[in-house]
C-alpha cells in the first residue's frame, strides 16, 4: 500500500515537471500552432546555464532564476524574432505551417549537438544543500528537491493562469491565438505577441531547468528525454490546452514512476509510447476533452 | 524582366530525366578509372543517402508532410529480411521484400490516424514510432520466436562471396547495387511526379479543403505515398544490413538517422526530383569530415552541420540548394545557347 | 427531376444555431441564388452540402441519392462543384496546374487533364495566363480560377460562394455573363451572393436566409418588392419609416 503511495507521489512529483516542460510547448502551439521541436534544446540549456551559474558562483538553482529567467525569455524572444519569424512570414497563409517545423527540428539537432562539442559528453550533477534531504509523511518518504520542483510548479501554473486571463498582454496573447487576422485588426501586434509568447514558453522551460537540475544531471542531449515527453503530454493533454499539459505530465509521471517500480527502465518508456500511439489513434484531440482556450 | 517573377519555373522537371541518365552513365563508368575501396565505401554511403533521402521525398516533399522517423522503416527492413535469413536461410534478396511489406504495413498504420489531423500530429506520431520501434527492440531477446538479442543487435552470418545470399567481397557489386535501386526510385519519384498521383499529392499538401473540393481524397494520397516511401525505405534497410552485416537498435533505428534523411531532402530541397540527390552529394562529404575532425569521440556533433545550414536554407533558400542550382541552369542556358528557355506548360 | 433536395437541413456551432431546418430543392438546369445578411448561415448551407460539415439533422439528396455524410471529394466525384468564398488556390502552382488537378477527377493520363484544362481555362478567359503563378494573380483572375478549377471536374451542379465579392464593376459583368455561360453549358447553379445587381440578373429563383431559416423563396421580381427582404437587410426601423 505504501509503496503503490509512495509510487503515485513520486509520479506526481516528476510528472509536474514534464508538465512544466509541456506547458510551454503548449502555449506556443496554442498561440502560433507551431510545434517547437526544439522546446527540449531550450531546456538543456537552461539546464547548463543553471547547472554554470550554480558552479561559478555558488548561486542556488531557485535563487538563480533571477538571472536565468530573464536570459531565456531574451533567448526565446530573439529566436522567434530572428529565426522563426522570416520563415513563418512565407508561409502565413498556409493552415499548417510545415516550414516553421523544420526550422525548429533544425534547431534541435543544432544546438544538441553544439552543446555536445561545447560541454562534451559527461553528465553532470550539482550538489545543493538540499540535496538528498527527504521529508517523511507518514511512511512516505519525499525528496525535498522534488517536492520543491512540484511546488515551483504549482505557484507558476497559477500565476500564468492569471498572467493570461487577466493582464492585458495575457489578453491579447489569447486573442492572437483564436484568431489572428481578427487580432491583428483588433490593433494587436501579432509579431510582438508572437516573439513574447516564444519567449514565455522557453522562461517556462527555464524554469524547468532551474528545478530539475537538484534532482536530475544535465547532458548534452538531456533534452531529448523531456522533448518527447512533452511532445507526448501535449497530445495526451490536447495540443494547446494549459490544463491538459498539466494534467498530461501528471499522468506520464505516475506511470513511468509504476514503470520504474515494477520493471525496467525502457519497457516503462515503451508503456508511454504505446499510451501516445494509442491516444493518436483512439482520441488525437487529447485525453481529456479541453478545448484549447485559444 | 521583372514581369517574369510570377512565372512558372518548370523546365527543369522536363530535363531532369537527362540529367539523371548522364549521371547514371558517368557513375556506371566510373569503377572502370578508380578503384581504391575506401572510395567505393564513401560512395556507397553517399548513394545509400541519396536512395533513402529520395524515398522519404515522396512523403516528405510531394505530400507536404514531415515524416521525422524514417530510420524506422529501415530498421524494420534490415532486422525483418536479417532474421529470416538467419533463421529460415531465406535469400535476402526475398527477405527483403517481406522486410519492405512490413515497413509500409507500420508506415500505414502511422499515417492512417494522423494524416487526418494537423500537420505536427504526424511529425510527431513518426517521431515517437521511430523512438517506440528502439525500445521494443532493445528490451526484446526473442521477438515470435527469432532470436533478436535485444541491444546488443544481430549479426548476419557470413558466406563470403555469395551472390545468392546477397554477400560479396568486393564493395563494387554494392555500388552496383545501391545504384540500381537509386535509379529505380529515382524513376519512380519522376513518374509518380508527372501523374494524377503526384497532382494530388502536391495539391492536398499545400491547400487541403481547396483540394478535397476539386475530388481528392488528401489522407488516401498520402498513406499511399507513405507506403511507397516507407517500403522502400525498408529495402533500403536490408542493403545497409548486408553491407556492414551487423546492426544493433541504436545503430539504425535513430533519431539522428532519421532527422539526417529528412534534413538532407530538405536541404537539397524537398518535393523536387533531384534536390534529395544533390543534398546527399553535398552533404554527407562535408558531414563525413565534421565526424572526422570534429567528432572526437563524440557520437553525433557531425549533425550540428546539418542543424545549422537546414536553418540557412529554411530562413534564405526555402525550396532548398535546387532554387539557387536552378537559377544557375537556367543563366548558363540563356547565355550560351542564346535562345533562353521557353516555359513549359506544367508548372511544379 | 430534383438535382438537390435538401429536407430540415440543421446545424449547430456551439449552441449557435447556424442553419435551422433548411427545406429546399434544386432542378437541373436553374440558377438559384442565395442572399441573407452576413451570418445568415449561407456558406454553412454550401458546408453541409458539401461534405465539409455534417449536419446535426436534416438531409440532403444530390442527384437521387442520399449523401448526407459524405466526404467533399466524394460528392466532387458525384458531380458536386464548388467554389470557396475565400478563394484556395494552389498558390505556388501554375495557373494550368491548379486546373489540370480538377480535371483528374475525371480523367487518368495527364495528357488528357492537360487538355480539359486548356479547355476550361479558354472558356474562363484564363488561358494568355497559364503559365503564371497562382499566387501572382489579381481577386477577379483568382475568382476566375476558382471557377476554372471547379468547371474541370465537370459538376452537374456548381455551388458559387460570392464569386463577385471584391471585384471592379467590369470585372462583375464579366463574371456575370461567365456564369450564364457556364448556365448554356448544361451546369445547375446555386449562388452566394452579396452583389444584388448580380443575383437578380442572373436567378430564376432567389432565396432569402436570415438566422439559418429561409424567409421567402421566389423570383427575383417578387424579391424585389418584398418587405420581409428589405426587413432583413435594412432592419425593422427602415421599413417602418418606409411603411
Amino acid at each position: 500500500m505504501d509503496i503503490i503511495l509512495a509510487t503515485i507521489i513520486n509520479g506526481i512529483l516528476m510528472g509536474s515537471v514534464y508538465g512544466l516542460t509541456a506547458l510551454g510547448l503548449t502555449l506556443i502551439f496554442g498561440v502560433m500552432k507551431v510545434i517547437n521541436f526544439a522546446h527540449g534544446s531550450f531546456l538543456m540549456a537552461a539546464m547548463f546555464l543553471t547547472y554554470y551559474l550554480f558552479r561559478l558562483t555558488g548561486i542556488d538553482p531557485y535563487l538563480g532564476l533571477v538571472i536565468t529567467l530573464p536570459l531565456l525569455f531574451a533567448f526565446g524572444y530573439f529566436t522567434q524574432q530572428v529565426l522563426i519569424r522570416p520563415v513563418f512570414k512565407i508561409e502565413r497563409d498556409v493552415r499548417e505551417p510545415i516550414s516553421v517545423l523544420m526550422l525548429t527540428a533544425g534547431l534541435w539537432i543544432f544546438m544538441d549537438a553544439f552543446a555536445l562539442a561545447l560541454f562534451g559528453a559527461f553528465y553532470k550533477t550539482i550538489r545543493t544543500s538540499y540535496k538528498g534531504a527527504v521529508i517523511h509523511l507518514g511512511d512516505v518518504t519525499i525528496s525535498l528537491s522534488r517536492l520543491y520542483a512540484f511546488l515551483t510548479t504549482v505557484i507558476l501554473a497559477i500565476l500564468f493562469y492569471l498572467f493570461l486571463k487577466k493582464t492585458r498582454l495575457g489578453q491579447a496573447i489569447r486573442a492572437t491565438g483564436q484568431d489572428r487576422d481578427a487580432a491583428r485588426l483588433m490593433g494587436i501586434n501579432i509579431d510582438r505577441i508572437y516573439n513574447v509568447a516564444f519567449g514565455i514558453g522557453i522562461a517556462i522551460v527555464g524554469v524547468a531547468g532551474a528545478v530539475l537540475l537538484p534532482f536530475y544531471y544535465v547532458h548534452p542531449v538531456v533534452g531529448v528525454v523531456f522533448d518527447i515527453r512533452a511532445f507526448i503530454v501535449v497530445v495526451l493533454g490536447g495540443l494547446g490546452s494549459i490544463p491538459g499539459a498539466l494534467l498530461g505530465g501528471v499522468i506520464i509521471g505516475v506511470v513511468e514512476s509504476f514503470g520504474a517500480q515494477f520493471m525496467t527502465a525502457t519497457w516503462t518508456e515503451g508503456i508511454i509510447y504505446a499510451m501516445f500511439i494509442s491516444v493518436l489513434f483512439l482520441k488525437p484531440e487529447g485525453l481529456f476533452g479541453f478545448k484549447a482556450e485559444w | 524582366m521583372k514581369k517574369e517573377r510570377g512565372q512558372a519555373k518548370t523546365m527543369i522537371i522536363d530535363r531532369t530525366p537527362w540529367i539523371a541518365l548522364i549521371g547514371i552513365v558517368i557513375l556506371l563508368v566510373l569503377p572502370v578509372f578508380i578503384q581504391s575501396p575506401t572510395f567505393f565505401q564513401f560512395m556507397i554511403l553517399i548513394l545509400w543517402y541519396a536512395y533513402l533521402t529520395t524515398s522519404w521525398n515522396l512523403v516528405g516533399g510531394f505530400a507536404g508532410v514531415l515524416p521525422l522517423g524514417h530510420a524506422a522503416f529501415a530498421g524494420i527492413g534490415a532486422y525483418a529480411s536479417s532474421v529470416l535469413f538467419i533463421h529460415y536461410g531465406l535469400t535476402p534478396w526475398v527477405g527483403m521484400f517481406a522486410g519492405a511489406f512490413l515497413a509500409a504495413i507500420v508506415g500505414i498504420i502511422v499515417g492512417a490516424p494522423t494524416f487526418k489531423l494537423r500537420g505536427a500530429y504526424f511529425a510527431l506520431a513518426t517521431i515517437a514510432i521511430c523512438e517506440f520501434l528502439r525500445v521494443i527492440l532493445e528490451n526484446t531477446q526473442k521477438f515470435l520466436g527469432f532470436d533478436i538479442n535485444g541491444a546488443r543487435g544481430i549479426l548476419l552470418p557470413l558466406k563470403g562471396h555469395s551472390p545468392i545470399n546477397y554477400q560479396f567481397l568486393d564493395k563494387r557489386y554494392y555500388y552496383y547495387i545501391i545504384l540500381v535501386m537509386l535509379a529505380i526510385i529515382f524513376y519512380i519519384t519522376y513518374r509518380i511526379a508527372q501523374s494524377k498521383l503526384g497532382y494530388y499529392l502536391t495539391a492536398g499538401g499545400e491547400e487541403k479543403e481547396g483540394a478535397e473540393a476539386l475530388g481528392i481524397n488528401v489522407a488516401k494520397c498520402k498513406l499511399i505515398a507513405m507506403a511507397i516511401s516507407t517500403f522502400f525505405t525498408g529495402l533500403g534497410g536490408t542493403f545497409y544490413m548486408q553491407l556492414v552485416h551487423y546492426i544493433y537498435p541504436r545503430g539504425i533505428v535513430s533519431l539522428d538517422l532519421s532527422f539526417e534523411i529528412a534534413f538532407i531532402a530538405i536541404i537539397g530541397g524537398r518535393g523536387t526530383l533531384l534536390g534529395p540527390i544533390v543534398g546527399a552529394v553535398l552533404l554527407v562529404p562535408a558531414a563525413e569530415l565534421t565526424r572526422t575532425y570534429l567528432g572526437g569521440s563524440y557520437e553525433g556533433v557531425h549533425l550540428m552541420l546539418y542543424g545549422a545550414v537546414l536553418m540557412a536554407v529554411m530562413l534564405f533558400k526555402p525550396r532548398g540548394i535546387m532554387e539557387p542550382l536552378e537559377a544557375l541552369y537556367r543563366w548558363v542556358h540563356g547565355k550560351f545557347f542564346l535562345q533562353p528557355l521557353t516555359q513549359t506548360d506544367r508548372g511544379e | 427531376m430534383n438535382l438537390l433536395e435538401l429536407k430540415g437541413l440543421s446545424k449547430s456551432f456551439g449552441g449557435l444555431m447556424a442553419v435551422g431546418g433548411l427545406d429546399l430543392t434544386i432542378s437541373g438546369g436553374e440558377i438559384v441564388g442565395m442572399i441573407g445578411p452576413n451570418g445568415a448561415g449561407k456558406t454553412t448551407v454550401f458546408n453541409l452540402i458539401t461534405g465539409l460539415h455534417f449536419p446535426d439533422s436534416g438531409d440532403v439528396h444530390f442527384n437521387g441519392e442520399r449523401t448526407t455524410r459524405l466526404k467533399p471529394y466524394d460528392l466532387c466525384l458525384r458531380g458536386l462543384g464548388r467554389t470557396f468564398q475565400i478563394v484556395k488556390p494552389f498558390g505556388t502552382k501554375s495557373v494550368i496546374r491548379n486546373a489540370m488537378v480538377g480535371a483528374f477527377c475525371r480523367v487518368k493520363t495527364t495528357q488528357e487533364a492537360e487538355e480539359v484544362a486548356l479547355e476550361v481555362l479558354e472558356f474562363t478567359g484564363l488561358l494568355p495566363k497559364k503559365n503564371l503563378l497562382a499566387k501572382s494573380l489579381t481577386i477577379a483572375d483568382r475568382k476566375r480560377l476558382e471557377l476554372a478549377r471547379a468547371l474541370a471536374t465537370r459538376p452537374k451542379l456548381l455551388l458559387l460562394d460570392e464569386v463577385m465579392a471584391g471585384l471592379t464593376p467590369r470585372e462583375t459583368d464579366d463574371m456575370i455573363s461567365l456564369v450564364r455561360k457556364i448556365r448554356d453549358q448544361g451546369v445547375t447553379l446555386f449562388i452566394i451572393e452579396h452583389v444584388m445587381q448580380a443575383v437578380m440578373n442572373l436567378s430564376e429563383r432567389v432565396i432569402l436566409l436570415h438566422h439559418g431559416e429561409k424567409i421567402v423563396e421566389g423570383t427575383p421580381q417578387e424579391m424585389a418588392s418584398d418587405r420581409r427582404v428589405i426587413k432583413a437587410y435594412l432592419g425593422e426601423e427602415y421599413v417602418i419609416a418606409r411603411g
